[in-house]
């Protein structure tokens, strides 16, 4: 801490804050234009002068210069306000001043400034810029005539997003921010250089003249896509979800938002959600009363054994709750899954076995701590952007080691000083084997790895796995092989990560075994900075995990209960949010077995391939329309409450769990905070816990450790066949599950599905770019767009699974690895 | 004082009004002639053939009746106009607000006055009925 004086007020400030941040701690409002606590310092527009005694009085930068024991500083001198005054003139000079058109106004620094130093002449004249405006993508407005270049969006995409779309272009007067080539912007569209620009030059397309700023009520939730549950601040008007505004202070991620949470809200007041229950008669879906429905619907859940259930994990907990305890106590079946019944093994098997809970040891905020990242698969950054975010940072500004197995390379190995070992399809857990084995051999376990029950089982399972013969299968040298496992066991703080997810079918409780083996045997657990992060794909996946839903005590998993509705052991299905016509593995399958079922309930936001299938159709609601807690992937456990009203034709799955309950003879609790209380009593993780002091912050579930090494079963690699291709499915940037469909942001940016296609078999199969291939598969063929792209090695294919139109699970049937053709 | 006096002086006063130029105006017959400055019903001004309303939205926030609707939409060459522009003169108080708060000079309130209506729908003026008539 260093002494100092702050406008005659004596004040103290850490040793490394910059005087507009011990200003800032200490009360003291220095105004900034080109500063972002998120971002380097950079000094760029000087709107921040300050005046230090010791530097005779000279006017200096307040966010660049670093504070020092005993300086007098002096914020408000008549010559400093000049001095700004003057920054903001030379500003608003070549500033087109349209703020009754531009979209910014109200939230404006710029215009606050102004306001605020009662700039309303210029001594100055000159000529308006004639920038041409970018409107060539659907998300971002450039507008460069109003850029004052503070340079944040260029830092921002630079040090946080690392996609580096923006840059200073040209030099003096002429200075821009452009994209290569003067070109329109085509990037990943995340949308942090919108949040971050002072002015109204990015603007988002989406919300272009919908609203003003101050029209609309700010409401805090949680983002309804992915589990790393990013904090969001909904924009209202009218009962309607507008846009989602930037609060740098919201959550751990400052604000920062992927594409699908910045721009994929439309599905919430999208016209096509569903507003009446609806019954099939005579093979129509006919508009009903609920009273009929939820009569027709208990009648059916009067089976016992022969009801079985599916739910998405993006239910809250309190309704997984209540679904579970409907099933259990109402129904009397306890066959009940979710997400495939085998994207969640990892965690409820593999980690239970290995770390006694079925959760991951780490959070996200582990990830800037560490030392060494191990990263399964690319596709983490695809999966979870945000956490993508934390590996940027982490390995751009604080140097920590990035190590990557991954059937692919990805956006993630373009990172300084990246390693991606690229392995053949399918062969990551013999990988994860051998750098096991490696650091058994060489002794680079912990001294209190012996100890550990299972060492010496693990020890004699991995004999095979041996660094040389890993290496024949998996295409990824011995010597790399042992550099990663001597990497992983020198660093003194190592987290692994991993994505899974329903197009994951490899990353299962092999999977997490292994690599919880790598952290229980070098003692990199339990600890700041160390163990395995398991990302889960939806927002609420580990909350379903925590709530029990899934098969257990002899209950049937998804892929059994869709056999028991083919061979009619299961009679009635009620599928809550699920859409496992589109998302579950083989879908002729899946769709055969929706057909053969008896009696089919859907509850739902749209009229998805499911529910068209569906005996009656519940209209649903969606996370910003209810009540309740989601659990991040890290278990960070988070309250949500309803940022609109809902249609009154929509219940939530609350209300039609609870009816069905109150129907079914049971009692249904008063209301989700009830439900919450039942959790935190009875679940030892979530004690403590109360919904109150949720709602202003998230908490950690708890979390006891029980360590046992279990040989993980490696799969056996695929022969490569002549002619033919290994395809790999996976999750797209823009999407998240089959709900980012109805989500315009993500439609307009990746419309259709694609396959990616190295250039290598481009050439070999004389695809083009673009052109629509056939790709086919012992299940079936599908045609797709080709993509022609540099990071996928020679012979692998990828499809992601999101799109209900060319789905993959045509080819596709659940094998982590397909061997498929392409035909033009 | 002397009772009859006032009485005169009264007569007086009565009888100078009889050659002074009536006040009353035989309305509707005869109309009156409002002042430049007379807060009636109000216009949309229009410039090239277009309305001037940019659709900034600062009118219905300074409106104290809240009777200003504007919805706002983005033309071919990507330029905001007003596609709604209604105010309710049900709920309107004349107060001028309107007026002062636009930024382009593109409202402004005529001499118009006669607004009664058989029906509480024709109170809400739309942007056609506002545009300015030339
Ligand atoms: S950027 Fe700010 S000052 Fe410039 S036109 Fe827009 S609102 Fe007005
Ligand atoms: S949207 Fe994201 S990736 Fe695109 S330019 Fe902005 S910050 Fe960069
Ligand atoms: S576009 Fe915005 S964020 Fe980027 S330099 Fe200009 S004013 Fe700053
Ligand atoms: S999709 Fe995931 S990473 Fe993106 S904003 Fe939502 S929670 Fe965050
Ligand atoms: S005159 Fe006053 S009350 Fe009437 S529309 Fe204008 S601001 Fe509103
Ligand atoms: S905020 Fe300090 S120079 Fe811009």
């Amino acid at each position: 801490m260093v002494n100092l004086t702050i406008d005659d007020k004596q004040v103290t400030a850490p040793k490394t804050a910059t005087i507009y941040e011990a200003a800032k701690l200490n009360g003291v409002n220095i105004p900034i234009l080109c500063h972002d606590k998120k971002l380097k310092p950079f000094g760029a527009c000087r709107m921040c002068l300050v005046e230090v005694e010791q530097m005779k009085g000279r006017q200096i930068p307040a966010c660049t210069t670093p504070v020092t024991e005993g300086m007098i500083i002096r914020t408000s001198t008549p010559d400093i306000i000049k001095a700004r005054k003057m920054v903001l003139e030379l500003l608003l000079l070549n500033h087109p001043l349209d703020c009754p058109v531009c979209d910014k106004a109200g939230d404006c620094d710029l215009q606050n400034l102004t306001y605020e130093y009662k700039v309303d002449s210029n001594r100055f004249v000159d000529e308006k810029f004639h920038h041409e405006i970018d409107y060539n993508n659907p998300l971002i407005e450039r507008d460069m005539n109003r850029c004052v270049l503070c340079g944040k969006c260029a830092r921002i995409c630079d040090e946080i997003v690392s996609f580096g779309a923006l840059t200073f272009i040209d030099r003096g007067i002429e200075t821009k921010i452009g994209c290569e080539f003067e070109d329109g912007l085509n990037c990943e569209f995340c949308g942090s250089c919108i949040s971050v620009c002072p002015v109204g030059s990015l603007l988002a397309r989406p919300f272009k003249f919908k609203a003003r700023f101050w029209s609309l009520t700010k409401q805090k939730s949680v983002c309804g896509y992915c589990g790393t549950g990013c904090n969001l601040t909904l924009g209202v008007k009218d009962n309607k979800v507008l846009t989602t505004l930037y609060d740098e202070n919201q959550g751990f991620h400052k604000g920062q938002l992927c594409v699908r949470g910045r721009f994929g809200y439309q599905f919430i007041n999208n016209e096509q959600r569903l507003t009446s229950p609806l019954i099939r008669k005579n093979g129509r879906l006919i508009e009903s009363s609920w009273e009929e429905a939820f009569e027709v619907v208990a009648g059916r859940l009067k089976g016992g054994n022969s009801v079985a259930a599916l739910a998405t994990a993006r239910l809250t907990n309190e309704e997984l709750t209540l679904f579970r305890k409907l099933m259990l106590e109402n129904v009397g079946s306890n066959n009940f899954d979710h997400s495939g019944g085998y994207a969640h093994s990892a965690l409820t098997e593999g980690f239970t076995r290995s770390f006694g809970v079925a959760g991951s040891s780490s959070t996200i905020l582990d990830v800037q701590k560490t030392d060494l990242l191990l990263v399964v698969k690319t596709d983490s950054y695809e999966t979870h952007p945000v956490v993508g975010f934390e590996i940027n940072m982490g390995v751009k500004n604080k140097g920590i080691k990035l190590n990557i197995i991954s059937d692919k390379r990805g956006k993630l190995s373009k990172l300084p000083g990246a390693n991606t070992f690229v392995h053949t399809p399918g062969s990551e857990v013999a990988l994860l084997n051998a750098i096991a084995k490696t650091i058994l051999d060489e002794k680079l376990t912990d001294a209190s790895a012996a100890s550990i029950s299972g060492y010496a089982e693990l020890e004699k399972g991995l004999a095979e796995f041996t660094p040389e013969a890993v290496a024949t299968s998996s295409g990824v040298s011995a010597d790399s092989i042992k550099k990663l496992a001597r990497d992983y066991a020198a660093a003194e703080k190592a987290l692994i990560l991993f994505p899974v997810g329903l197009a994951y079918a490899g990353h299962n409780q092999e999977m997490a075994s292994a690599a919880a083996n790598l952290a229980i045997l070098t003692g990199k657990l339990g600890k700041e900075g160390c163990g395995v992060l398991c990302l889960s794909e939806k927002n609420n996946s580990q909350g379903a995990v925590d709530m029990g839903f899934y098969a257990q005590n002899g209950g049937m998993d998804a892929l059994k209960i869709l056999d028991g509705c083919k061979n009619g052991s299961v009679k009635t299905l009620f599928i809550a949010g699920e859409n496992p016509v589109v998302s579950y593995p083989d879908g002729a399958k899946v769709k055969a077995a929706l057909d053969a079922v008896e009696f089919l309930v859907v509850s739902e936001l749209f009229m998805t391939d499911t529910a068209a299938m569906a005996d009656v159709v519940l209209p649903a609601c969606s996370f910003a329309e209810k009540e309740g807690t989601f659990t991040s992937t890290d278990r960070r456990v988070q309250y949500v409450t309803p940022a609109i009203r809902k249609n009154v034709q929509c219940k939530t799955d609350f209300e039609i769990l609870s009816a069905l309950i109150v129907k079914l003879g049971g009692t249904a609790p008063a209301s989700p905070s009830a439900v919450f209380a039942e959790i935190s009593a009875g679940n030892s993780a979530y004690a403590g816990m109360s919904s109150v002091a949720l709602r202003t912050e998230g908490a950690f579930t708890q979390l006891n450790l029980s360590p046992k090494l279990v040989v993980p079963k490696a799969a056996a690699s695929l022969p490569a066949e002549n002619g033919k291709l290994a395809l790999v499915t996976g999750s797209a940037l823009y999407h998240s599950g089959t709900l980012s469909q109805f989500g315009e942001g993500p439609m307009y940016v990746c419309p259709e599905n694609y396959v990616e296609v190295s250039r290598k078999d481009a050439a070999r199969f004389k695809i083009q770019d673009k052109d629509l291939v056939t790709v086919s598969s012992s299940t079936g063929n599908v045609q797709l767009k080709a993509k022609v792209t540099l990071r996928m090695p020679e012979g692998v294919v990828f499809v992601p699974y999101h799109f209900s139109a060319a789905p993959v699970n045509a080819i596709w049937n659940g094998a982590a690895v397909t061997t498929v053709t392409i035909t033009k | 004082m002397n009772p009859i006096t006032p009485i005169i002086n009264g007569l007086a006063i009565t009888l100078k009004h009889m050659f002074m130029k009536p006040v009353t105006l035989q309305y509707p017959d005869e109309r009156p002639k409002v002042a430049p400055r007379f807060r009636g019903l109000h216009a949309l001004n229009v410039s090239h053939n277009k309305a001037k309303c940019v659709a900034c939205y600062l009118c219905p926030t300074v409106c104290p009746a809240k009777c200003i609707t504007v919805e706002a939409g983005e033309d071919a060459n990507h330029d905001k106009y007003a596609a709604t522009y209604e105010i309710d003169m049900l709920r309107c108080i004349f107060c001028g607000y309107c007026v002062e708060a636009c930024p382009v000079d593109a409202i402004r309130m005529t001499g118009e006055f006669e607004l009664a209506n058989y029906h509480r729908k024709d109170f809400i003026y739309n942007k056609e009925r506002l545009l300015e008539k030339k």
